[in-house]
């Protein structure tokens, strides 16, 4: 690898304003973590992590850091309505919060959702423990640029026993600019004992751009509480977006998510699972489908570590025309972590010949009383299938359109918003290759 | 030594008493006389190439090769993306080649654990003596099984002898075919072995022949000590059969602590392959202290259409094992097998799976892998499948299944799937769990005690890896898992 310094993008980057908190032990940590992003630069291939995920287009890329009109710019909420999601809203543009789009009014009660910077200035010591969490040596290079650069991020805390109904919509545009810009945003999520939400992560394009977006987000789940978590990814189809997301799990806490990758040039999802406390479940359900030359790679890692704790996992890839699906997906069941049942399906369709699916399934297991199980295929449509569809009159395209739905719809079937999981059933269908 | 040290009769093989008898009798004192020189001191550098290759009276061609190999080997670094703990190695505190050591004179001289092993492995008398490393009397050579093994394969042109043998007598087919199928510089260990391999197998066999037996009944009354660099080459021509099989059931003894083998397979066009291993490298104490590092790079070209190649592997020794027999699918049509159980007790640590690189239209590959972990040992399964662009059709299925019998032990699964051609079918399965409480309980109802039942599941577990096996050997694995989980249980 080369000089760190002499990669455009770490040169672009390595040397960015920092944000000024005016608090000294969190503008300590965002210039040490600049530091150490300049002098380590970008990973590459060689490491086991971004095996299949080439840095070297990005690396050859310059940005600039943050966008000063983001407060400025024209923004049509109501096209990035959902239907089904009516709750609080929290929107961010090039990674700058909007208030005038957001909708704060009368939250209801035990939840509180505001904006890092506001966070922060109210009381910073709260936020202090996980901000300061990602160490250097466990993130990479993006989660050390998100320490050193991101200013703003969500801050949502649900009281202990506050069960909120409507779901939280956090939005998170890319709008175009003059130049490309690297926005950076910081999550901090906690849901007290016995709470439940549903969050709907929503990434989404206002007009096409290249900007590079990198999220970190520290989600906690105390005891018993409920999360029903959506992400919902349909950034510009030129953009670079990468996540680092953590999430906790206490004793019989749940969490729900599910994904949907849709959109971005450059896509990339760390997703780092923890199931600490006895009895805690976990199930996760995803697609992604690459097509143009679109590069999707979800990185998801389950710790299995209090007592008879679940993990259930069922993700589908479709890759089309030169897009490239890379999937990981690491079970690990701790030393004494007994009872254990870890499950994940990794399914694939390959579309086309210069599309490429890369898929590492692993079982890392240390305790014996434990089921483990995983399975993955790369394949394509069954022949049968399709024959059977043409031969009671349906057309080729419409039958593969059929399967390729069918396919991917299985993620989607136990959304438990109604109205949402049909919105997004039908967007599926649209973007599902001709 | 000579292959006549361990031969014996086929009137021995059908009478254990005589040859007991003839086991129990000292040998004349002279027999150890064979021995050429008294090894190179341990270091490595050109020069202990260059003398390796002279005492082996090598030509130039393969002097330079070896050189060519220590240069590249020199510019690596030591792989560390194994799931495995490892001391680091002194490679100048090894001797490189080692003069034939002075062999026990009699069963007597050996240790008794090793004896008491052999007979619960059910290892026949006359072998005993080999695998114990005694220098068996010439007395069974008269009408040696060997001997007539040897004029049977002369007839139907089967080359089959040592490499060095081969360098010497076949140098056209060894330039030809050694190291195209791993390269000196493939990999670190690799290159360490192209640079100072000891010996091994050649074994060609020509266009059309089946080869008139499988290598491995000749191999286990013949098997000499290959010493720790390990070199084999085997090559089926347009048609070829053969199978070979490699090591044995019984616990072998064996001094050096690093063994870095390399196993070439070629398989021209219709050719078949079949490889089997039978590893039990002494594992180490129940402390994890001492054993064998087995550091093995094996790999299979299917270089016509229509071949195949197979490997089966019952991995129950060695301290560490790093190996991972592949097969490049090259020819169109061709098929490539991987069956592996690997078994880690006490403190052993095993990393080992299969490459199948699927490049020819219509290739199938099919992986079967058992891993049983009890103890306080690690047992990773590293498998990539990788299908290339023109591999229309290619199909490939994998079943991996750990089993874990312990609160201590880990097993782990780590399958990489690279596909880029949409017309391939790529499955991978994989499952990990302990002996089920109710097979236990089912098993313990019928009066069946606790150890036996354990084993018979492991067997069934392990039947479909066992089924490839030559059938006198499938029968050895079985017993061999038994006497390798003792006290794993309870």
């Amino acid at each position: 690898m080369s000089q760190p310094a002499s990669v455009p993008f770490v040169a672009s980057l390595g040397d960015a304003a920092l944000p000024a908190s005016g608090i000294a032990w969190l503008d300590a940590l965002r210039r040490e973590h600049l530091a150490a992003f300049a002098v380590a630069g970008l990973p590459d291939t060689r490491m086991e992590a971004w095996k299949y995920t080439a840095l070297r287009a990005l690396g050859q890329r310059r940005y600039a850091n943050g966008d000063a009109q983001a407060a400025t710019r024209a923004i049509d909420m109501a096209a990035f309505a959902l239907p089904g999601v009516d709750g609080p809203r929290l929107v961010f543009v090039n990674g700058v919060f909007r208030a005038d789009l957001s909708a704060l009014d009368a939250l209801p009660a035990g939840l509180t959702l505001q904006p890092l910077v506001q966070a922060l200035r109210q009381d910073a010591e709260p936020l202090r423990f996980a901000l300061s969490r990602h160490e250097p040596e466990r993130g990479d290079a993006f989660v050390r640029l998100n320490a050193a650069l991101a200013a703003d991020g969500v801050v949502l805390k649900v009281a202990p026993g506050a069960k909120i109904a409507a779901p939280v919509h956090l939005v998170f545009l890319g709008a175009p600019a003059d130049g490309e810009l690297a926005w950076h945003l910081r999550h901090v999520i906690e849901l007290g004992e016995g709470a439940e939400l549903a969050l709907v992560e929503h990434h989404a394009a206002a007009g096409e751009q290249q900007h590079l977006g990198t999220l970190v987000g520290d989600i906690t789940l105390r005891d018993g509480a409920v999360l029903r978590h959506v992400l919902f990814q349909q950034a510009a189809t030129g953009s670079s977006l990468i996540r680092h997301s953590r999430l906790q799990l206490g004793a019989r806490a749940q969490a729900m998510l599910h994904v949907l990758e849709l959109g971005g040039a450059l896509v990339r999802h760390d997703l780092r699972v923890e199931l600490v406390g006895d009895g805690a479940r976990l199930d996760t359900r995803g697609v992604f489908m690459p097509h143009g030359r679109q590069h999707i790679d979800t990185q998801l890692a389950i710790r299995h570590q209090g007592l008879n704790t679940t993990s259930d996992s069922v993700w589908r890839g479709v890759a089309d025309q030169r897009g490239r699906g890379v999937f990981r997906g690491a079970i690990l069941v701790a030393p004494g972590a007994d009872g254990s049942d870890a499950s994940l399906s990794n399914k694939n369709l390959l579309l086309s010949g210069q599309a490429e699916i890369d898929t590492k399934p692993e079982l890392e297991i240390y305790a014996d009383e434990v089921k483990a199980a995983h399975g993955a295929t790369v394949g394509q449509l069954d022949e049968r299938a399709l024959f059977y569809l043409r031969s009671r009159g349906i057309p080729l395209v419409e039958a593969r359109a059929l399967l390729t739905g069918a396919f991917c719809r299985a993620v989607l079937d136990d959304l438990p918003n109604a109205a949402l999981r049909e919105h997004l059933t039908g967007l599926l269908a649209v973007e599902l290759p001709a | 030594m000579s292959s006549a040290t361990i031969d014996s009769t086929n009137t021995a093989l059908r009478d254990n008493a005589g040859v007991a008898e003839a086991l129990g009798r000292n040998y004349s004192a002279g027999f150890v006389t064979e021995i050429e020189m008294t090894g190179l001191p341990p270091g490595l550098d050109e020069e202990t190439i260059r003398a390796l290759s002279a005492i082996k009276r090598e030509p130039e061609w393969m002097t330079e090769w070896r050189l060519a190999a220590y240069r590249h080997w020199l510019t690596m670094p030591q792989p560390d993306w194994a799931k495995l703990k490892m001391d680091a190695i002194d490679y100048q505190a090894i001797s490189y080649y080692a003069a034939p050591k002075v062999a026990p004179k009699s069963l007597d001289e050996v240790d008794p654990a090793l004896l008491e092993t052999y007979e619960k492995l059910g290892v026949p008398l006359h072998e005993r003596a080999a695998l114990a490393g005694v220098a068996v009397d010439a007395v069974f050579d008269s009408v040696s099984v060997g001997t007539t093994f040897r004029k049977q394969l002369a007839e139907a042109g089967v080359i089959f002898c040592s490499m060095s043998e081969a360098i010497r007598e076949h140098p056209e087919l060894v330039q030809q075919y050694l190291g195209s199928v791993v390269p000196t510089g493939d990999n670190f260990f690799a290159a360490l072995n192209s640079a100072v391999f000891s010996d091994g197998s050649f074994v060609f066999i020509p266009k059309g022949v089946r080869c008139p037996m499988e290598l491995s009944t000749y191999f286990r009354i013949n098997a000499q000590n290959t010493g720790q660099f390990e070199r084999t080459l085997i090559v089926a021509e347009e048609g070829a059969h053969v199978s070979y099989l490699e090591g044995c059931t019984a616990p072998k003894r064996d001094e050096n602590q690093l063994h870095a083998a390399v196993v070439e397979l070629v398989a021209l066009e219709r050719a078949q392959i079949k490889y089997s291993t039978v590893q039990n490298w002494y594992p180490g104490d129940e402390n994890g202290v001492g054993g064998i590092y087995n550091l093995v790079t094996k790999r299979g070209d299917c270089r016509g259409d229509d071949s195949k190649i197979s490997w089966t592997q019952v991995e129950t020794g060695s301290a560490i094992t790093w190996k991972y027999p592949s097969v490049v699918l090259r020819g169109d049509r061709s098929v490539g097998e991987f069956h592996s159980v690997a078994l880690t007790h006490h403190y052993q640590q095993a990393d080992t799976g299969t490459k199948m690189i699927h490049i020819g239209k219509d290739t199938k590959s099919k992986i079967v892998s058992k891993g049983i972990s009890a103890g306080k040992s690690n047992n990773s399964y590293r498998g990539l499948v990788k299908v290339e662009k023109g591999a229309e059709r290619a199909r490939n299925y994998t079943q991996c299944d750990s089993l874990l019998i312990g609160k201590k032990c880990g097993a782990h699964t780590f399958p990489y799937m690279e596909v880029k051609n949409p017309s391939a079918i790529v499955e991978h399965e994989a499952t990990t769990s302990k002996i089920s409480d109710d097979q236990l309980f089912y098993c313990r109802s019928r009066g069946i005690g606790e150890e036996d039942a354990v084993s018979m599941i492991v067997d069934g577990f392990c039947k479909q890896v066992f089924r490839e096996l030559p059938m006198e050997f499938a029968v050895e694995a079985k017993k061999l898992l038994e006497v390798s989980l003792e006290g794993a249980i309870g």
